[in-house]
């Protein structure tokens, strides 16, 4: 079953760059991954989603149900933690979770305390006198009290040192493996790579690939490095190869297709070393953003 | 209702400075007429010679400042003006404060209708302009009875009434300002300007003896010569008022229905 059905949905801003055109859908139980640069459409796909802006065409459902006209019974059902997170500055931190709770009419004492002890957050101090990082720690627990069937991270680690960065995945994963669905957007390709199941690749404002991580990273390109002579750059550009650069003594790529066929160009060569990886995602992301350009 | 209890909360401080202040500031002018009323006659031969264009543009009305309440209504006119910028406060603030502050992003993400919240918003605007109006009555009503026999109250309430009248316009117009404008930076960067511009196209209406300019600001819609003559309101402002009201919540819901809330 799909929690998030995206189709054709597009925003546009007069002149300013929207999204055009995006559909994917995200399954039940997935951590899916939603990744490209800043201004990409990443938050305008999001917000449109949590019913924040309006599409100008398409349509998108969560639960089945219409993102446009039935938002607030869907927002029952969600948690949403943005990139920058904006509270009432004079609330306390208890008084701002209790608020936050009363809109789903359940008893939520205990989870935003379980929550806030995990998280190391201080319940009494007020939103103002937080630093930037405590304040996203009461974004998260915001974002988690209603023990929400689907979460929705727009760019959620800034701020984050790396040890809560390590909780908040922790946590993300329980929830996940309670059931949550989750759909994280983000431009840091290793903590989608870390969590993610699938993933959008998301440029200018529209999807250009949809596919599963394991199948990104391992089936579809081999990173091959190759300590040989600078002369023998050229017969590496075949097709298939991308992204192909010479750094000292070392040539490097990214190779998609017969990897016999490598081999025999590369038994042609006089290889002095030689290293044949699954690519990092940031790889794999620089590959498709650059080989458009 | 837990927004309606949260803008109650969060604005209850405001409120009730505005509100003291304001009471204050009426009863120690009433206070003064106890001190002068001996000599209101030579008061008023003073302000006799005062070209017309000038007693127009202060606002009294010569041959009421012998009673409480047209002494009262004097200085009313600028207990108004404060109350006017009070209201358009709340009602710029309402959504305005939101979406300013980027708050927005929580509240608008929480299984709640728009409509819901900004009703809520709106009820609790108007619950405060109502408990700003009674404490100034219950502070100025007793102030102003102590001030001599002859005090007429039920003039004085219907005087008093109007700041409430004028604030609800205001609050309206507010309400559809912040849910009209891209982003509210500052909610006193709006009203104060918004109210004074008002009230300037108010004097300059009295100035040049223009009666249609009337229509185009509220500080005019309840004519204080008037209520003082008649005791009563001029029934085809009172429907102005009504209709400005209605139009501009009624446009602020639609507006803040469709509205996109962008990111910072």
């Amino acid at each position: 079953m799909n929690v998030i059905e995206i189709h054709h949905l597009t925003k546009s801003y007069g002149k300013a760059r929207g999204i055009v055109d995006v559909s994917f859908d995200v399954e039940e139980g997935e951590i899916f991954g939603f990744i490209g640069p800043n201004g990409a459409g990443k938050s305008t796909t999001i917000r449109t989603l949590l019913s924040l802006i309006r599409p100008t065409s398409g349509s998108a459902t969560i639960f089945g149900k219409d993102c446009v006209k039935q938002a607030p019974e869907i927002a029952k059902e969600i948690g949403y933690l943005p990139s920058e997170v904006f509270y009432y500055d004079k609330m306390k931190v208890i008084d701002l979770l209790k608020y936050s709770a009363s809109f789903y009419g359940k008893d939520c004492t205990k989870r935003i305390k379980e929550l806030a002890e995990y998280m190391d957050l201080d319940l009494k101090r007020r939103i103002d006198d937080l630093s930037y990082g405590n304040r996203k720690k009461v974004g998260i627990v915001q974002g988690l009290l209603h023990e929400p069937k689907l979460i929705i991270l727009d760019e959620p680690t800034g701020g984050l040192d790396p040890l809560m960065q390590q909780k908040f995945f922790e946590l993300l994963r329980q929830e996940n493996a309670k059931g949550a669905t989750i759909l994280l957007s983000s431009h840091v390709l290793d903590e989608v790579q870390r969590l993610c199941s699938r993933v959008a690749i998301i440029k200018e404002g529209r999807i250009i690939k949809l596919e599963k991580m394991s199948d990104l990273t391992r089936d579809n390109y081999k990173k091959f490095s190759v300590e040989c002579d600078a002369a023998a750059d050229a017969r590496f550009a075949v097709d298939g190869v991308s992204n192909l650069e010479r750094k000292g003594g070392t040539v490097s790529f990214l190779f998609k297709g017969d990897v016999d066929g490598m081999v025999k160009r590369l038994a042609e060569v006089h290889v002095r070393n030689l290293w044949v990886e699954e690519p990092t995602l940031e790889e794999i992301f620089m590959h498709y953003y650059t080989k458009e350009e | 209702m837990n927004v309606f209890l949260q803008e109650l909360r969060s604005q209850r401080r405001s409120t009730l400075i505005w509100s003291l202040s304001l009471a204050a500031f009426g009863s120690l002018y009433l206070l003064l007429f106890g001190a002068i009323r001996n000599d209101i006659s030579a008061f008023e031969d003073v302000l006799k010679n005062f070209p017309p264009v000038a007693q127009a543009a202060l606002g009294f009305v010569i041959g009421t400042l012998k009673t409480v309440s047209g002494f009262y209504a004097f200085a009313f006119t600028y207990i108004v003006l404060c109350g006017a910028i009070q209201a358009a406060n709340l009602g710029v603030g309402a959504i305005g404060r939101e979406i300013g502050g980027s708050t927005a992003d929580f509240l608008l993400t929480k299984p709640r209708a728009r409509w819901s919240i900004l009703a809520q918003k709106a009820l609790a605007v108007l619950v405060l302009l109502v408990a700003t109006n009674v404490v100034l009555l219950a502070v100025t009503i007793p102030v102003a009875a102590a001030q001599g026999p002859d005090f007429d109250a039920g003039l004085f309430v219907l005087l008093s009434a109007t700041m409430f009248f004028v604030q609800v316009i205001f609050a309206s117009l507010g309400l559809l300002y912040g849910v009209a404008a891209k982003k509210v930076k500052s909610v006193v960067a709006v009203s104060l300007p918004g109210v004074f511009a008002f009230y300037i196209v108010g004097l300059l209406g009295a100035v040049v003896g223009e009666d249609a300019i009337r229509y185009f600001t509220p500080f005019k819609y309840f004519d204080i010569g008037y209520i003082l003559k008649n005791a009563a309101y001029e029934t085809g402002f009172c429907l102005v008022a009504v209709a400005v009201v209605v139009v501009a919540v009624g446009a602020s819901f639609a507006v803040f229905a469709k509205k996109d809330v962008q990111a910072l």
